[in-house]
């Protein structure tokens, strides 16, 4: 093996989009605006929004997943690489440009949800997908059960690959199941068919369609609960009831939570969030809140955090 | 009887009672292990260890000093705890298929076959999660998910054996991970456990963190082998798709190969795979019982799109006009189940006939962004011909991840290190154009003198600290992603 010496220098991502690939170098704080400008000139598009207005950053910080994870998997399946500043200010490349890695751990995945204990993003690669020009919104309303039953409908089958998200909307007492499909034009009557059907199999269910309508914008959520996806509307039904608004990401597993604002947020949060954890933890969930600080780690936890941190620290 | 150095040695009773109260640490290592494994199997003789001496890369062969099987993922703990005493390196190996020489004792030790554990203990078909041992092989999980209507999509081309711990510690991909992804995106929760025996469930069947702070399974996928054992796996399942296309292309030269896949990747039909073999890689097949008929003479792309009938029916026409339009010299498609089998029977056995081609191969796996694609392999082809050894490229193209592979002699005196001048030149443009080394085989100690081109002073500290968290003294697989890693018993 000719190995090769140590490298004096870091390689970092500079700015690029590189439109083969569908991949594009962005500063941490771009906005969907920012990214919008970035890509025009390309018929591509980065799915997983959460909120026009807040950053990728803020975004990626408040969840794990957004509404378009159902077909593009969560954040850190559509994110490649990152500029990272150490806490010693240090910048160090985490993570690649193209999309396949298996080179050295991966501290990308690790650290795009830890907070900014090891330091915090200035650059993220994200990866694009093909723009196809045409969005269909299907909003499915109707009982409770009527709507919980369309779901599997949605989801077993090889249907499921092709939508852009399944959320179920719980707002005070009403409720709607939202679908977003994204595709060619010559293909919407293909899926706009396929919704009508599953529609028309659930008892007193109401289908409307919109064309081209705005992508969905829930906003940062205040409270994310992970779960499984057999479980998620019975999580999402009985934390309806306690607070303004829940989106249940259906195939992901994952609960939205928004709350309304107040001093007495942090406290409301942490309150919920105590509840549903012990529900949570035993399958492998979690509950994660932007507004709260992370919970102490258990004492195994701890040690492999501390040999982490002497690392970032540059010690 | 006990075992001395693999022989099977019969004591007259009165020695065997003086045997039993020598301590166990002083006795030879087949009787420590056997102690460990009571119901598992130890193998010492040199006619067993021979089996465990190389993976895929089968040049490279290092003889370990035992390899044990535990009889279930009990033993395998009770075993780990013990790898203190024993002193001497430990390697997880499951059918030993890496191509990348991980699964190997490069510096002596005990191999730990995980071959008995093997249950699939729950499918959750609603719920989109399995939870499986790490010994299942990947076909037989497959054939179990079936009737449940989901699938597990990652698919190596040694699917028949490979197991979900090899696919899990080298984060595996195969031929659809270019709409489907990689191992790590379908990896929910990793049971793992560390060196002294403590066992650790990271994540589950929601895939989130579990209890702990941060989500430590991220470290676990594409570990190779360095950080723990691992027990059982909690995989994210997909429904079937209900019906596949396959189509067939070929080509007059790699520039125009080139443009039909960038006009694919970016296509709105999201083909599952998008396969390149080279006219070398085509000629190899024709010669052998694999031989389905493919146009020899040219670049061939194999390209797959999955999905409802009523939607998938609708994107043949399109997909059939892009690779024409492309430049194909001729465009096949089929829906049946018989032809589209054959052809990926063909390119998945590409891999194995290289090993009758040539008594000794590597191949290397790594990454690049697609607009290089020619040029990388033109580089690939220049170089290789130049030093008189032969390149052949069979490749996952939507992704970008090539696989040269070099077929040489390492009994001739300068072939391996010809090929060895080659692979560094290779990596070397492959970081130049924005690449990297390995997209799904892992590095093993194959590319471990490679990383210094890809981590900076920063980001190699930050490497390191990874086992020195898990697996300070290095005693998981050491030598082994990085060369630093070196275990001192």
């Amino acid at each position: 093996m000719n190995a090769f010496p140590p490298m004096q220098t870091e390689r970092i991502f500079v700015p690029f989009l590189d439109e083969v690939d569908g991949t594009l170098c962005l500063p941490a704080d771009a906005t969907a605006a920012n990214l919008e400008s970035l890509r025009r000139p390309h018929p591509l598009r980065f799915p997983l929004f959460l909120d026009p207005e807040a950053s990728l950053r803020q975004q990626i910080e408040a969840s794990t997943h957004a509404p378009a994870s159902c077909r593009f998997g969560p954040y850190c399946d559509n994110i490649l690489g990152m500029n990272w500043r150490l806490p010693s200010g240090r910048v160090a490349r985490i993570g690649e440009r193209v999309v396949k890695t298996t080179t050295g751990y991966d501290w990308l995945r690790f650290l795009l949800h830890s907070g900014t204990r090891f330091g915090e993003p200035i650059d993220y690669v994200i990866r694009l997908r093909p723009d196809c020009g045409f969005t269909l919104t299907a909003r499915f309303e109707g009982e409770s059960k009527a709507l919980a039953d369309c779901v599997p409908k949605l989801l077993q089958s090889g249907w499921m690959h092709w939508w852009d998200s399944v959320d179920m909307i719980v707002e005070g007492s009403g409720r709607h199941l939202r679908v977003m499909v994204h595709c060619i034009p010559a293909e919407a009557p293909i899926f706009a068919s396929q919704l009508r059907s599953i529609a028309s199999g659930g008892s007193g269910v109401a289908l409307t369609l919109h064309e081209n309508a705005l992508p969905p914008c829930d906003g940062l959520p205040d409270l994310v609960c992970k779960t499984t996806p057999d479980r998620v509307l019975r999580l999402a039904n009985d934390l309806a009831a306690k607070v303004e608004r829940v989106v249940a990401l259906c195939y992901s597993g994952v609960v939205h939570l928004h709350l309304k604002p107040g001093p007495d947020l942090p406290g409301r949060i942490h309150e919920l969030a105590l509840s549903v954890a012990g529900e949570l933890h035993p399958l492998g969930g979690d509950w994660h809140s932007r507004w709260l600080p992370s919970t102490p780690p258990p004492l195994t936890e701890s040690s492999w955090i501390e040999t982490l941190e002497q690392a970032v620290h540059g010690s | 009887m006990f075992h001395l150095d693999g022989k099977l040695i019969d004591l007259p009773p009165r020695s065997r009672y003086w045997y039993d109260l020598i301590p166990l640490s002083l006795k030879p290592l087949a009787a420590r292990l056997s102690a460990l494994l009571p119901r598992g199997r130890v193998l010492t003789s040199a006619a067993q260890l021979a089996a465990y001496g190389a993976d895929g890369l089968g040049y490279k062969n290092y003889l370990p000093d035992a390899v044990v099987l535990p009889a279930d993922a009990e033993e395998l703990v009770r075993f780990m705890r013990g790898t203190k005493s024993l002193g001497l390196p430990v390697v997880m190996r499951g059918a030993g298929t890496s191509l990348s020489g991980g699964p190997v004792a490069v510096q002596g030790g005990i191999i730990v076959h995980t071959s008995a554990l093997r249950a699939v203990r729950e499918i959750n078909a609603e719920g989109f999660w399995c939870e499986v041992e790490s010994g299942v092989t990947l076909n037989d999980l497959d054939a179990i998910l079936k009737p449940h209507g989901v699938f597990y999509p990652p698919d190596p081309s040694s699917g028949p054996v490979c197991t979900l711990g090899g696919n899990v510690a080298s984060n595996a991909g195969g031929a659809h991970c270019f709409r489907y992804g990689v191992t790590s995106n379908y990896i929910l929760g990793v049971e793992a456990v560390l060196l002294d025996g403590s066992v650790h469930r990271f994540g589950g069947p929601a895939g989130g963190r579990g209890p702990w702070r941060e989500d430590w399974k991220r470290f676990m996928i594409g570990s190779e082998g360095t950080l723990a054992a691992f027990t059982r796996f909690w995989l994210r399942l997909l429904p079937l798709p209900e019906k596949v296309w396959t189509f067939r292309a070929t080509y007059p030269d790699l520039r125009t190969t080139e443009s039909a896949i960038h006009a694919l990747v970016a296509h709105s039909s999201y083909p599952a795979a998008i396969e390149m073999l080279d006219p070398r890689g085509v000629a190899m097949v024709e010669s052998s019982q694999m031989a389905c008929g493919l146009p020899e003479g040219s670049f061939l792309l194999l390209v797959e799109i999955d999905g409802p009938a009523a939607l998938v029916d609708a994107r043949v026409a399109p997909v059939s006009e892009i690779l024409r339009q492309a430049g194909a010299l001729d465009v096949m498609f089929s829906e049946e189940d018989t032809i589209r089998k054959k052809l990926w029977k063909a390119r998945k056995a590409a891999g194995g006939l290289l090993g009758q081609l040539s008594p000794s191969y590597v191949v290397q796996d790594a990454v690049i962004p697609k607009r290089a694609l020619a040029e990388v392999l033109q580089l690939v082809y220049d170089e290789a011909d130049a030093a008189g050894i032969r390149a052949v490229n069979v490749f996952h193209a939507g992704d970008g991840n090539l696989h040269p592979n070099f077929l040489f002699d390492s009994r001739l005196p300068g072939d391996l290190e010809k090929v060895e001048r080659i692979s560094k030149r290779l990596m070397e443009r492959v970081i130049e154009v924005g690449g990297t080394l390995s997209g799904e085989h892992g590095i093993g100690n194959d590319k471990s003198g490679y990383m210094p081109l890809v981590f900076g002073p920063d980001s190699m500290r930050l490497q390191l600290a990874v086992p020195a968290a898990f697996n300070p003294a290095h005693q998981m697989n050491p030598l082994k992603v990085f060369d630093c890693r070196r275990f001192a018993s």
